[in-house]
């Protein structure tokens, strides 16, 4: 179990943003778990994806459940916090502590709302290389993470490439397909269209943007999961009833289970972040800051790494992870892959998918065991 | 298919590879016989394997080793990326053994590849004589349940080099643990030869 640390990086010079301004003596807040050894060799940063957050193996102060990644993160777990000293940040844009719209805009002491600027996936990792200069780390052991938790790793991969021994994208792309960026924009969509949206500023209003954020939550959700494990848990099964009702009630049990999903996701999260970490997804190609070639965009990178994909991700699937692959490969870099057979859809980084822990376990042991 | 006889087979095949080579070995297995080129040749190897639980021995091992298929994934691969490439017990359970043999000669500067010899006498006596398919040591599975789709003799293979313009620069016996600079079909081999080992390039 570890606590929730805030520290204020950027104090003495601000952060470039690539979208044109700054920011400086922003928060990150974070968890740690394990000791940093002697060598400080043996750290692990972990990367969370659009909703989550830093609470990765302790329970979530809003939620009380347990951390999103507590069957991968933890003692003797697949990266063993007796052996790893894990670092997981909360991404700059994010609502759990770390600046973003929800915080306090030092400069004129108000919530940053819509004034938040607009941030990149490269920014989160500059933010995050801060992180890990304070806290003294010169090399990270490996950087991990699914989904946009996987394009964080690429990017560091591509922007330091020489603090990063070895690296586990999960579920990922190089960047976002029309698709990708079309389930996004309908999320932002449903967002804005909701009148408690206010232009953003609903921070002191009686009235937020619930019923948007929670349809944004419902469309993203039916994309995380597969048609095979929808068909199979809720098929056309009714919802505590017989027969149908004639209204537009939730008459089938994946209405009430979507509604569900929607309704407890407001509770913990911020409608404008939401927005904003939507948008710095959009916006990721790793290859973008070397002119659209992503030979030279991993040029320098000599980690060693495991992609991992999964056979029913229809959001970031094998061939977008194979993709990477391919790149790694023609670098003559030291790569893996592995694509584990589920039909838990892209969520699958997030279940219990015990051949996916066998991979990560094996590949982090025996990379240190080779330090 | 764990056909592979690692005191014999290893040993030749390190023999072939020098020292700090990079290597892949596609259809890898649980990635011994990278580990064994790893600590007597200090290689740095890559594996390819299909069988996913093979894949994660080799994970374990700390094998750089990408779950995949011979006949379709070496198109991933640059132009001579590799100073090696290693294809044994393979090539004759892949759909297209031609291209496969053209994408291992592309992406490495020498390929050895080996399998087993259809043309073994033994294999012609127990076709002859009791007119069924031959199940052996090497060859281990009946016909009905193979996974190998395109068995070959050693002088099958000379002629498919020769089509391909692929030159052979040395030949295995792999019972005598012998290696020799190849001159041509070779009457002994095609007969006694249980399994066809050879070093092979194209430039």
């Amino acid at each position: 179990m570890s606590e929730n640390k805030i520290v204020t990086l950027a104090e003495d010079e601000p952060l470039n943003l690539d979208g044109g301004g700054s920011l400086s003596k922003f928060k990150t807040a974070y968890t740690t778990y394990g000791k940093l050894n002697d060598k400080k060799n043996n750290s692990i940063l972990v990367c969370h994806a659009l909703t989550g957050d830093q609470y990765v193996a302790s329970d979530h102060p809003i939620t009380k459940k347990n951390g999103w990644w507590s069957m991968v993160v933890g003692p003797d777990k697949p990266i063993d916090t007796n052996k790893f000293f894990v670092i997981c940040p909360n991404v700059i844009g994010g609502c759990m502590g770390s600046t973003g719209p929800k915080e306090i805009n030092p400069e004129n002491g108000k919530e940053f709302a819509t004034d938040f600027p607009v941030i990149t996936i490269a920014d989160m990792v500059r933010a995050q290389k801060l992180l890990i200069d304070y806290l003294g780390i010169e090399k990270i052991f490996c950087v991990t993470g699914g989904s946009m938790g996987g394009m964080l790793v690429l990017e560091w991969l591509s922007k330091f490439p020489e603090m990063v021994h070895s690296a586990v994208p999960i579920a990922t792309a190089t960047n976002h397909s029309a698709q990708n960026i079309a389930l996004n924009e309908l999320a932002r969509q449903s967002i804005m269209a909701d009148p408690n949206w206010q232009s953003g500023n609903y921070y002191h209003s009686d009235k937020k943007p619930m019923k948007g954020l929670s349809v944004a939550r419902m469309a993203a959700h039916i994309s995380y999961l597969s048609k095979e494990a929808l068909q199979s848990k809720f098929g056309r099964n009714l919802q505590d009833k017989n027969s149908l009702d004639y209204s537009f009630d939730a008459d089938f049990q994946i209405e009430s289970y979507l509604r569900h999903q929607g309704f407890t996701f407001v509770d913990r999260f911020d409608a404008n972040s939401y927005l904003y970490i939507t948008r710095a997804m959009d916006y990721f190609d790793v290859s973008s800051a070397n002119n659209g070639s992503l030979i030279e965009a991993f040029k320098k990178t000599q980690s060693k790494i495991l992609c991992v994909s999964f056979t029913s991700d229809w959001l970031y699937p094998t061939s977008e992870n194979k993709k990477i692959v391919k790149v790694f490969n023609s670098l003559g870099l030291n790569v893996s892959f592995i694509e584990i057979e589920t039909e838990n859809g892209h969520d699958s980084f997030l279940l219990d998918e015990p051949k996916f822990f066998e991979a990560i376990k094996g590949f982090i042991n025996s990379t240190f065991e080779n330090l | 298919m764990s056909l592979i006889n690692e005191n014999k087979d290893f040993g030749v095949i390190a023999e072939l590879i020098p020292n700090n080579a990079s290597v892949i070995d596609v259809g890898c297995n649980d990635g011994s016989l990278l580990e064994y080129l790893r600590e007597y040749k200090n290689i740095d190897g890559r594996g390819m394997e299909i069988d996913q639980k093979k894949v994660q021995l080799c994970l374990a091992k700390g094998i750089s080793v990408i779950e995949g298929d011979a006949d379709t994934d070496l198109y991933d691969y640059p132009d001579k990326l590799f100073d090696y490439s290693i294809l044994t017990y393979t090539l004759q359970a892949t759909k297209s053994p031609k291209t496969v043999m053209q994408q291992l000669v592309r992406i490495s500067k020498k390929a050895i590849i080996s399998f087993p010899n259809f043309g073994h006498w033994k294999i012609g006596a127990s076709l002859l004589l009791n007119r069924k398919m031959p199940v052996s040591e090497k060859l281990s599975y009946s016909w009905h349940e193979t996974p190998n789709l395109h068995f070959c003799t050693i002088n099958d293979f000379i002629d498919l080099c020769e089509e391909l313009e692929i030159k052979i620069e040395k030949k295995g016996d792999l019972s005598n643990k012998k290696l020799s600079n190849f001159s041509g079909k070779n009457f002994l081999d095609s007969y006694f030869n249980e399994v066809g080992l050879f070093l092979v390039s194209k430039d």
